[in-house]
């Protein structure tokens, strides 16, 4: 065994602990543009400008991440979007 | 058409008897997609809607993915994988369930008034949450089982009048106005 403390693969799982997760909300084509911004307002606090700005990259792009953050956070993101109608999933960022 | 109305921190919404009717078997078709049936229904078994929203029936006891379209878009997945789904889903479907029972349970009840009546009516003391919440699932449901895209306002248009689909059609996008209506009161508080 190797008398270094940092090997390359205690570096991998450390980075893969700290990972963080992160909210995707993903695009339809029923829920109104006016709605996705407000539920972005209401559940994230953002300001108009920039839920108006996700919502765009949702409709845009086909999804967004709009939030990242512990795992359990992610979840309460998810069921609160869900809760809304709208399309949301949580993964880990590194799948992105 | 009808619209929502504000005056300082209350909403109301005032319904022909047709749009009240409407709304109503809506709201009472969705309730029992989800697995509530405790109630007296006011639509009957021939009503449009009731045969498009019925086409599944009889939740399962244990919490599983949903084979219904509709209700695995209202209660969708969290995760990509498979059996972190089914987890979460485990412990939250329940609930996400019950909150979208409730909010419709409400609009049922403020909405029965006027029908029982069968005369045009105010809805007062609207939560504005409540309903965007329930307009917006409603609309979600129609659009599932019309598989609505992004092209769907020109295939409405181009239907003959003759059509079953256009009167479906032309309450989901009355109610995207409805909906809409109701943001900008909420926009503009």
């Amino acid at each position: 065994m190797s008398t270094e403390t940092l090997t390359e693969s205690d570096l991998d799982i450390s980075q893969l602990i700290d990972k963080p997760w992160v909210t995707i909300v993903w695009d339809d084509p029923v829920n109104l543009m006016s709605y996705v911004t407000y539920v972005f307002i209401k559940i994230f606090g953002f300001t108009q400008e920039r839920a108006h700005e996700l919502m765009m990259q949702v409709h845009v792009e086909g999804r967004a991440v709009v939030a990242s953050g512990t795992r359990e956070e992610m979840e309460r993101n998810v069921q609160l979007l869900h809760e809304h109608g709208l399309w949301a999933t949580l993964q880990r960022d590194d799948k992105i | 058409m009808s619209t929502f109305a504000r005056d300082g921190e209350h909403f109301s919404l005032e319904l022909t008897v047709d749009e009240a009717h409407v709304l109503i078997n809506l709201v009472e078709q969705l309730l029992e997609l989800l697995g509530e049936g405790d109630f007296n229904h006011h639509y009957d078994d021939g009503d449009p809607f009731a045969q498009i929203m019925m086409q599944m029936k009889a939740a399962p006891d244990e919490v599983v993915v949903p084979d219904d379209p509709v209700l695995l878009r209202l209660l969708p997945n969290a995760y990509s994988d498979p059996e972190a789904a089914a987890d979460f889903r485990r412990y939250t479907e329940p609930t996400l369930r019950g909150k979208k029972k409730r909010a419709l349970e409400q609009v049922r009840l403020a909405l029965e008034t006027i029908v029982d009546q069968n005369r045009a009516g105010i809805v007062r003391d609207v939560d504005s949450q409540t309903w965007l919440l329930a307009i917006n699932d409603l609309r979600i449901a129609l659009s599932v089982r019309l598989e609505v895209t992004p092209e769907s306002f020109d295939v409405f248009e181009a239907l003959d009048d003759e059509d079953p689909q256009k009167g479906i059609y032309a309450v989901y996008f009355w109610l995207g106005w409805l909906q809409e209506s109701l943001l900008t009161l909420l926009n503009n508080g």
